[in-house]
């Protein structure tokens, strides 16, 4: 069926909302502030080019490690028709992998090899991710077999429903666990100076290794028969049947490399920040909002959405009074307008219900 | 849209409550539903505060688990954040109570009208948008109305929520929200015996051919969607004022809306009498396993929404319309 997705709406009907929007971004901020006028006044003190530089650095590293999780998740909506609401839950399954393992397999001796210096640091997260990404791809394709096998091409209430109540398990296991303290693994600090700019080193670690594994998910996809495959069951599950596609393998090894990526997001997040038990919540929203602005099944899409919003986001939690909590809502608006204006992403995606 | 084919539900049409045993069966489900509201009428007088709140919680979801299932079970369109309109409702009510003095049955109009209002304005756009991308969106827009009342300290007091004076208010928030949920409970049963529940139910099935056989879809789907808006806003407002304090997060909480979708479902989405069986079922469940095992109630609850779907997608009505003990319709 080739139905378009949504029906044309008027043109001054974006007009009306697009003005509502913005009205009602701007009462929020006016009534947040002390002023509009000297809240511009102060953003011309402190935004020298540098400062500016400096954020929009910030935001393309954290939107590379969006761009992974994003990533997973766009594959697995773009292949299964799945919503996968459970996506951020997994990621925090990664973090507390990273956790259990620095914090209880590694002798102490070596803990120094993950704090020394950068290349350790990037060769440690490397032979992390080797042993806890087979794992939790194992894990996807359990959830796969188990729950999800029977419900694709269903409508679409039952896969959400079911991830929510994975994600509702999951996230109350390991609070019984692991409590739901913060928890933090010690890992290589100090900054990266370039030029005017100075970054983080688990930030950076985080983007190579998000850059290597992006990639590295792009080639398998573009370049092998499995992922070849993957892709031709994305396209249209039928006719990869007809073609001798295993259409049920193809769905569980892209669960798995979905929830393999969560993980790497989650392993990723780890070394950056405290986590908790419910960190996938402030991930899953973003993530959905990122394969709209890229196109749902558009590898691309993640990965320039993730840049995106991450730059979005570090623009406006720096130069907005109250911008941190204000970067959620970026996100949601962003998200809705898009599917409203463009439901195909902005690189386009797959469209066709 | 559900597992039924198209005949069967598509057969009854021209008499929707056809079938086996219409009559006697009018007769008992009228016979039950007056004794049920009987026995929640005198309920106060019969035992202790704490289960009077039991019942009030419970008639809170009833309204809930119904309004929703006007849009996602008897339209096909599944809002995954339905639990935006019960926050408007419950932000109305504390708002003009706890700051303007009004008298909180006075707030509730309002506190159901705002929600519609809402339910039009994001309505309009978002009912174009079909299957995944409708739940994603209304999921979104929750979460951008709790981060809003999060933000927007100067209106809703921010992080630290809103408290309003304290009285006692057991008694007339126990038969207000029994008062909604039967009005709610009705309005389903008139919606479902009607042409208009008809064409709802033709929209879910097929929405291209109910729209080539003339039906004026979009109007269909706005009018459903405002009515599936209207009670959880006001029983939003009725709780606020039960517990007299609110706060975004367990506001526009997203588990409520889980809640109403799971209770639905266990009940059988798509019939009148589905949602309530569903929540007196399962938040009872849900209450004595919180009480006996708390730490392991949202582990149990997540595992029991997996098997429901898996397994009983079509609820307790679906059961019982497969041994024909209830009668088989459009929309029962």
């Amino acid at each position: 069926m080739t139905r378009s997705m949504v029906e044309r709406t008027p043109g001054w009907v974006y007009a009306l909302y697009l003005a509502i929007a913005l009205a009602g971004l701007g009462v929020p901020l006016s009534l947040a502030g002390e002023g509009f006028v000297r809240w511009l006044a102060q953003t011309r003190s402190i935004a020298t080019f540098d400062v500016t530089l400096q954020v929009l650095a910030g935001g393309i590293l954290q939107g590379g490690l969006y761009a992974v999780i994003a990533m997973g998740l766009t594959m697995i909506f773009g292949v299964m028709r799945i919503i996968n609401v459970a996506h951020g839950e997994f990621l925090m399954m990664g973090a507390y992998a990273a956790f259990i393992f620095f914090m209880w397999l590694l002798p102490r001796e070596l803990h120094s090899l993950f704090t020394l210096n950068i290349g350790m640091a990037i060769l440690g997260v490397g032979v992390f991710l080797l042993l806890c990404l087979p794992l939790m791809f194992l894990f996807g394709m359990g959830v796969q077999r188990l729950v999800l096998n029977p419900v694709v091409g269903g409508p679409e209430l039952t896969p959400l429903l079911i991830t929510f109540g994975l994600s509702l398990i999951l996230i109350n296991a390991s609070i019984s666990i692991f409590s739901s303290d913060f928890r933090a693994i010690p890992y290589l600090s100090g900054a990266l100076v370039v030029g005017p700019l100075a970054l983080g080193y688990p930030q950076v670690v985080s983007f190579i290794v998000s850059a290597a594994i992006t990639g590295s998910v792009f080639a398998f996809l573009k370049f092998s028969r499995l992922g070849k495959a993957v892709r031709a069951t994305a396209q249209n599950a039928e006719v990869a049947l007809v073609c001798g596609i295993n259409v049920e393998r193809i769905y569980l090894y892209t669960f798995g490399l979905g929830a393999a990526l969560a993980a790497t997001g989650g392993v990723l997040t780890s070394i950056q920040l405290p986590f908790f038990p419910e960190i996938g919540a402030i991930y899953i929203l973003r993530s959905f909002a990122i394969i709209i602005l890229g196109g749902r099944g558009n590898y691309l899409g993640a990965l320039v959405g993730g840049i995106i919003l991450g730059v979005i986001e570090g623009l406006i939690s720096f130069f907005i009074p109250m911008g941190s909590r204000l970067q959620e809502l970026a996100a949601y608006t962003l998200m809705v307008l898009l599917l409203l204006v463009r439901p195909r992403g902005l690189l386009g995606g797959i469209a066709d219900e | 849209m559900s597992n039924r084919t198209l005949q069967d539900s598509v057969r009854p049409a021209a008499l929707p409550l056809g079938g086996k045993l219409p009559a006697r069966q009018r007769t008992l489900q009228l016979a039950a539903m007056g004794g049920a509201l009987l026995l929640l009428l005198l309920w106060p007088a019969m035992t202790n505060i704490y289960r009077i709140s039991f019942v009030f919680f419970l008639l809170q979801y009833v309204v809930l688990a119904s309004s929703w299932n006007i849009i996602s079970g008897f339209t096909g369109y599944v809002s995954f954040g339905h639990v935006a309109f019960f926050g408007i409702g419950s932000y109305t009510t504390a708002i003009l109570v706890a700051k303007h003095g009004w008298p909180w049955y006075l707030t509730l109009p309002l506190a159901g009208l705002l929600p519609v209002a809402w339910a039009a304005f994001i309505g309009y756009p978002c009912l174009r948008l079909k299957g995944p991308y409708f739940a994603i969106s209304m999921m979104g827009l929750n979460e951008a109305l709790r981060v809003v009342a999060l933000v927007w300290e100067s209106l809703t007091g921010g992080g630290f929520g809103i408290t309003m004076p304290n009285v006692e208010n057991s008694l007339e928030t126990y038969y207000a929200g029994l008062a909604v949920a039967a009005l709610t409970v009705a309005m389903c049963y008139a919606i479902a015996h009607s042409r208009f529940g008809l064409r709802l139910a033709a929209i879910r099935e097929d929405e291209t051919a109910a729209e080539a056989m003339g039906i004026n879809t979009t109007a269909h789907k706005m009018y459903a969607f405002m009515l599936s808006a209207f009670w959880p806003g006001v029983i939003g407002g009725i709780v606020a004022y039960k517990l007299l304090y609110i706060e975004p997060d367990s506001t526009f909480f997203i588990i409520i809306t889980v809640n109403m979708i799971t209770m639905a479902m266990l009940g059988g989405k798509g019939t009148v009498l589905g949602p309530v069986i569903g929540t007196a079922i399962l938040y009872t469940a849900q209450e004595l396993v919180w009480w006996h095992l708390p730490w392991l109630h949202l582990i149990a609850y997540g595992a029991f929404i997996i098997l429901i779907v898996l397994f009983m997608p079509r609820g307790i009505m679906g059961f019982l319309i497969d041994r024909g003990w209830v009668a088989k319709g459009v929309i029962q």
